[in-house]
């Protein structure tokens, strides 16, 4: 019971903080975020999950199945349940929820209760995403993630915000159609051999090579066209080159706690479902085409770390840098090693921390001098030593630091890609790129150079001061976490390794 | 009896504690933290010495040490990822002088940042022990990723100290540079990181279940499990495989180390203070990668190709960096270009098979380095922070204690007997020509390190004569700023050190006369246990030189002697030669730029053989562009394809134009009523209703 409650309390303090006035709006909702982030600890604490709650044999932790509706042959059910790989996101969810609402408290000065709200519905869509366990509950959450996020940039986004809300929603949405048509081929294709559209069956049903066909297509064909359609709706989330273009215009429209969500946790939704969907009900025709796929890693890491280092706007920069994160998290899914998977599922919880302090660290600055272009400004330490010592902090953590949270998922899945046998030359696929490590160093080493060192100058017109405690304290919590869970990977990599186990044997010569 | 060996984390853990201190608390401390880095290092110093002379076996039989601390990753499947402490008379040594030189630089600091009332101190100290921490626990990992995890944190650190006046604009650019171009060959370290992993699933550096010791079981023939699978799907044999993996390494080691072509990094770095300069120099950054060389020489020594590159990039390191000595006119640039040149030296032992004469020139580099750039602080707290040696000249008289003891540092580096640097570089220069007659490229590299101790000897000499001798040459000179204690006292230490500490390894006069004061050499032998259960030992290693490296000796002129006598014999006439060119030059009342007569070579020096320039090329004139490119690539073709699909696959034109000017309801309802649409289809289809 303790994943709807998570979920009906957001959706309640959502109500709750509508009806709030504005100006309590913020310390409310951050107060009432308090409570799923305890939940969720304390859940994490007693977490009793084994196994990978898609596959068989497995025991996922706190699940709950109760029929719902019946749609002709198939029970559709409330069906929801954490397991190694989600576990450690819903908690990623909550943690961020809380801190991006109080990094809002100085930005957001509009329609707060609204604001505040939304990023509370935000979070109980996302707790759904990560536990739903049915495919149509899935759906349902996940398209449910979309409509907050668009309002979020649309109404309190920067000056071309509509253009970046309509082509975030847009693009999403039609990526979404997409992988529904997909896998509804799917379970077309499973005929009788399920009854309901729980994911477990239909993973286990692919993975048992039940899948007939469909109108004369063979199986085969069937699977790689469902495979190609659920890989785009995803590539789009997560991003993939060269379906990212929504990114940086979302990312640079955005207030600074939205795309602290919208890089933290939303980006995880594509990669989180590429391995539930792509990686775990597909395997067998993601190892088929494990070289293309890594061609797909290998291009976002290095092509997106290169549009990093051509970008003159901090935020731009932290937002292509994603891009380049993510190609990791890739190479090492379809790696389909142990430290393959498990270093990309840590990688999602790392990043999510990582990103998250990036864009709050640039949020910081920019509530002080009303601009983000490097160009602008220079010496910021001088009066914002602060800030900036933890910008400095948060740019190692994303270079990679050792003792931080992601150079030990960054090695984790470059140890597993290496040694991959699925990836034909895997050491070369992994050495290339590995060469994202030194572009990484090279853009923020360059933007620390030119805005935090050097002379004082800025060109804007306002008087700034050190930043007010409440935007710094997130980064310090934010921070905390990066060097704790880069010093004891374990906290999340244990549950994580125990659910992905299983999924690096699955394709091999079985199914169709 | 409480055994050293359970102390040794906290060697490293005493500067962490103190990092933390001071920069939590320095601000409201009495000297701002420097206190706490002088307690904790001093602290570390005292545990290092302890634990010496347990590996030297004086307090009780357990001599070598190996125990996992932390473990990373536990769980199925997992490779063996933690973090180790590993002693053996190597790393015992290196502990040593990285504590050492630690304190005395703290102490140091107090002169050199303290009464010079600079800024921020609570990070200069915080970032200092943060250094010492990262150094110490590099020292004493017992697994190349706890190695790699270490020499990424010094470079962390090394970027805070070089930038640590960012107020200005010239710190901040070389503490980027020398990341930037140290994490280049990082990069490579890390591929061979995550390679010995994935071939030897552990990353051990001792011990039968090390790597070394597997590498060397797949070159007998005798295939270890793990090793076997992985070179298979490889397709490479086991050499040739354990060769890439080693240049891979060695990557890491050319960019820490500043070796050609990632030396350009450390002249810049001299932008930070000098006591931070010593530090980099003398015990830790610079020192890693050549330590990381001896740490896994087990493993180097089973592939001759890496060894003779080594060995190659040594020789030619250290001429090269040499020649560029001559013509520079900061004092902080002519001992930055030693540097280069000196590890060079290690560089070229370790490849050429002198693992003793490398470890001894580490250590009596480490002193005289140190000792050098103390002193040259000391010059400079005098000079008002005016590096430039035309401007001093005549500080003899003026700082006696400065000046007495930075002679014994530059007589050391010179390699003029009975200094320190006379017998190690006496020694590298020895080994790489009995080692170099049965192979031509060990003879190449060895002839380009016996040039370079000529140039040494007038590089070094020209610094000190222009820098002392002769009437002062401006009015600073004239009249310059005392030093304190502070200072005197680590030149002092260090100033006596250079002289003697030579003499732990006097090994021509043990051939000489047979007496057994060959100490290091001893030490490094090592205990039985060390060479049967930790296979670290010299013991261990000769056999391997011999058999698998391929590398043995041999003698000219009739015999082991005379070799020696004629080795010692040129090098010391050539260092003399230098001092003597020098002090012809240089020696006298009014000096002149005798460079000037070298012409275009010297404005190709001058330049550093546009090795800056061609670097900076390729960061900014090629990268920067490509990303440029890209960017436009991505905002016309792959945006505008989206952008484009959009418009005529679901509207006409004008349609968006109603998008983007901010009618939505339309369109994303459109959305829905296809989606709930394709869903009654389906459900149609699907026989559901």
């Amino acid at each position: 019971m303790l994943v709807e409650l998570l979920i009906l309390f957001a959706l309640v303090a959502a109500g709750i903080v509508f009806l709030v006035p504005d100006e309590y709006a913020g310390q409310s909702a951050a107060v009432l975020s308090l409570v799923p982030v305890g939940v969720s600890l304390w859940m994490y604490s007693i977490f009793d999950g084994t196994g990978n709650a898609l596959l068989e044999g497995s025991q996922p932790a706190f699940e709950t199945i109760t029929s719902w509706v019946t749609l002709g042959p198939y029970a559709i059910s409330w069906h929801v349940g954490l397991d190694g790989v989600s576990m450690p996101l819903v908690v990623l969810t909550t943690l961020l929820t809380t801190l991006a609402i109080v990094s809002a408290w100085t930005p957001i000065d509009e329609r707060e209760s609204q604001f505040y709200g939304l990023v509370l519905f935000m979070q109980a869509a996302l707790i759904g995403v990560f536990a739903a366990l049915d495919f149509l509950l899935w759906f349902v959450f996940w398209e449910a993630v979309l409509v907050p996020m668009y309002f979020l940039i649309g109404v309190w986004g920067g000056p071309r915000r509509k253009y970046a809300a309509i082509k975030f929603f847009v693009y999403t949405n039609v990526a979404s159609l997409v992988l529904f048509v997909g896998f509804f081929t799917l379970v077309f294709g499973l005929g009788d051999s399920i009854s309901t559209l729980g994911l477990p069956a239909i993973a286990q049903a692919l993975n048992a090579g039940q899948l007939g066909s469909i109108g004369g297509v063979s199986p085969s064909t069937v699977k790689l066209a469902a495979f190609a359609a659920l890989f785009f709706g995803f590539a789009v989330k997560v991003p993939v080159v060269p379906f990212h273009t929504w990114l940086p215009d979302a990312h640079v429209e955005a207030p600074t706690p939205v795309s602290v969500l919208l890089a933290g946790v939303l980006l995880k939704m594509g990669t989180y479902a590429l391995l539930r969907f792509n990686f775990t009900m597909l395997a067998d025709v993601a190892r088929a085409n494990a070289e293309l796929i890594a061609i797909f890693a290998v291009v976002s890491v290095i092509y997106g770390a290169l549009l990093a280092l051509a970008q003159k706007d901090l935020k731009r920069i932290v937002a292509y840098s994603s891009i380049s994160s993510m190609g990791y998290v890739i190479l090492g899914l379809i790696a389909f090693t142990p430290h393959g998977v498990g270093g990309a599922t840590f990688q999602m919880v790392s990043h999510g921390l990582i990103s998250g302090l990036m864009f709050m660290a640039v949020g910081v600055m920019y509530n002080e001098t009303h601009t983000r272009m490097i160009g602008d400004m220079s010496g910021m330490a001088d009066r914002m030593p602060v800030t900036a010592g933890v910008f400095v902090a948060a740019a190692f953590g994303y270079m990679g630091l050792p003792l931080m949270s992601g150079f030990a998922a960054e090695v984790l899945v470059f140890m597993g890609a290496f040694r991959s046998t699925t990836i034909s030359a895997a050491p070369l696929f992994t050495g290339i790129a590995m060469f994202g490590i030194v572009i990484v160093a090279g853009y923020l080493l360059r933007a620390m150079q030119k805005t935090l060192f050097g002379p004082f100058r800025l060109e804007t017109d306002y008087d700034i001061g050190r930043a007010p405690f409440q935007d710094v304290a997130p980064l310090f919590v934010l921070l905390a976490l990066v060097i704790a869970l880069g010093v004891a990977p374990d906290l999340f990599y244990t549950m994580i390794q125990d659910a992905v186990f299983e999924v690096t044997a699955l394709g091999l010569g079985g199914g169709a | 009896m409480v055994s050293a060996f359970e102390f040794v984390p906290a060697i490293a853990v005493l500067p962490l504690v103190s990092f933390v201190v001071a920069l939590a608390f320095g601000k409201w401390m009495p000297k701002k933290g420097a206190l706490a880095g002088i307690f904790a290092t001093v602290g570390s110093l005292l545990i290092s010495i302890w634990t010496a002379l347990t590996v030297a076996g004086f307090l009780g039989s357990e001599t070598a040490y190996r125990e996992t601390i932390w473990r990373f990753a536990t769980g199925t499947g997992t490779f063996d990822l933690h973090l180790g402490v590993f002693v053996d008379p190597l790393s015992a040594l290196m502990l040593l002088i990285v504590s050492l030189i630690s304190v005395l630089v703290f102490i140091f600091s107090l002169g050199y940042m303290n009464d010079e009332d600079e800024t921020g101190l609570p990070r200069y100290y915080a970032s200092l022990s943060l250094f010492s921490f990262s150094m110490l626990a590099f020292v004493f990992a017992d697994n190349i990723l706890m190695a790699f995890m270490f020499f990424e944190l010094v470079g962390l650190c090394s970027f805070l100290l070089i930038g640590f006046w960012f107020r200005e604009d010239a710190p901040p650019s070389a503490a980027k540079k020398a990341f930037l171009v140290t994490r280049f060959g990082d990069f490579f370290f890390l591929i061979g990181v995550v390679g010995i992993f994935a071939t030897f699933g552990t990353g051990l550096f001792a011990t039968e279940a090390g790597f070394p010791h597997m590498a060397e079981q797949a070159v007998a023939g005798e295939m270890p499990e793990p090793v076997g699978g992985f070179l298979g799907a490889v397709g490479m044999g086991a050499q040739q495989w354990f060769t890439v993996l080693g240049l891979l390494v060695l990557g890491g080691v050319v960019g820490k180390s500043a070796q050609f072509p990632l030396h350009t990094w450390l002249p810049d770095a001299m932008e930070g203070p000098t006591p931070v300069s010593a530090l980099i120099h003398a015990a830790t950054m610079v020192a890693a990668g050549v330590y990381l060389i001896a740490r896994m020489y087990g493993f180097y020594l089973l592939t001759p190709t890496t060894l003779a590159i080594i060995a190659l990039i040594g020789g030619f390191t250290a001429l090269f960096a040499a020649t560029m000595g001559v013509v520079k006119q900061e004092l902080k640039q002519v001992l930055a270009y030693s540097t280069i040149s000196q590890y060079g030296y290690m560089m070229l032992a370790l490849g050429s098979g002198g693992y003793v004469a490398a470890v001894f020139h580490l250590t009596t580099h480490a002193v005289f380095k140190a000792l050098l750039f103390l002193g040259a602080g000391s010059v400079i707290i005098a000079m008002h922070h005016n590096e430039n040696m035309w401007d001093m000249g005549g500080l003899k008289e003026k700082m006696p204690v400065t000046y007495w003891t930075f002679l014994s540092g530059s007589l050391a580096l010179a390699g003029i007997v009975p200094f320190a640097g006379f017998w190690s570089k006496d020694e590298v220069l020895y080994e790489a020509l009995i080692h170099g007659l049965g192979s031509p490229v060990l003879l190449v590299a060895w002839a380009m390190g016996l040039l370079a101790v000529f140039l040494t000897g007038f590089y070094t000499f020209r610094m000190v004569f222009l820098t002392f001798h002769g009437e002062p040459r401006s009015d600073t000179a004239e009249d310059p700023e005392s030093v304190r204690w502070n200072v005197k006292l680590p030149l002092g230490v260090l100033g006596v050190l250079a002289a003697t500490i030579g003499f732990i390894n006097m090994v021509p006069i043990k051939k000489l006369t047979g007496l057994k004061i060959d100490l290091l050499h001893k030490w490094l032998v090592g205990s039985e246990a060390l060479n049967a259960e930790f296979l670290t030992g010299l013991e261990h290693y000769e056999p391997i030189l011999k058999n698998v490296a391929g590398i043995e000796s041999s003698f000219i002129a009739g015999g082991e002697i005379p070799t020696l006598l004629l080795s010692a014999a040129l090098s010391l006439g050539l260092a003399l030669a230098g001092v003597g060119l020098a002090y012809r030059l240089y020696a006298v009342e009014e000096p002149v730029e005798h460079t000037e007569k070298l012409g275009g070579l010297r404005t190709l020096l001058m330049h550093n053989y546009y090795q800056d320039e061609y670097q900076v090329w390729l960061a900014e004139d090629v990268t920067l562009p490509l990303a440029r490119l890209a960017d436009t690539f991505d905002q016309g073709i792959v945006d505008g394809v989206v952008n484009g699909v959009s418009s005529v696959s679901l509207f006409s034109g004008d349609r968006v134009r109603h998008v983007q000017t901010g009618i939505v309801s339309n369109y994303a309802a459109l959305l829905t009523v296809g989606l709930a649409l394709l869903l009654v289809a389906f459900g149609i289809l699907g026989g559901w209703f």
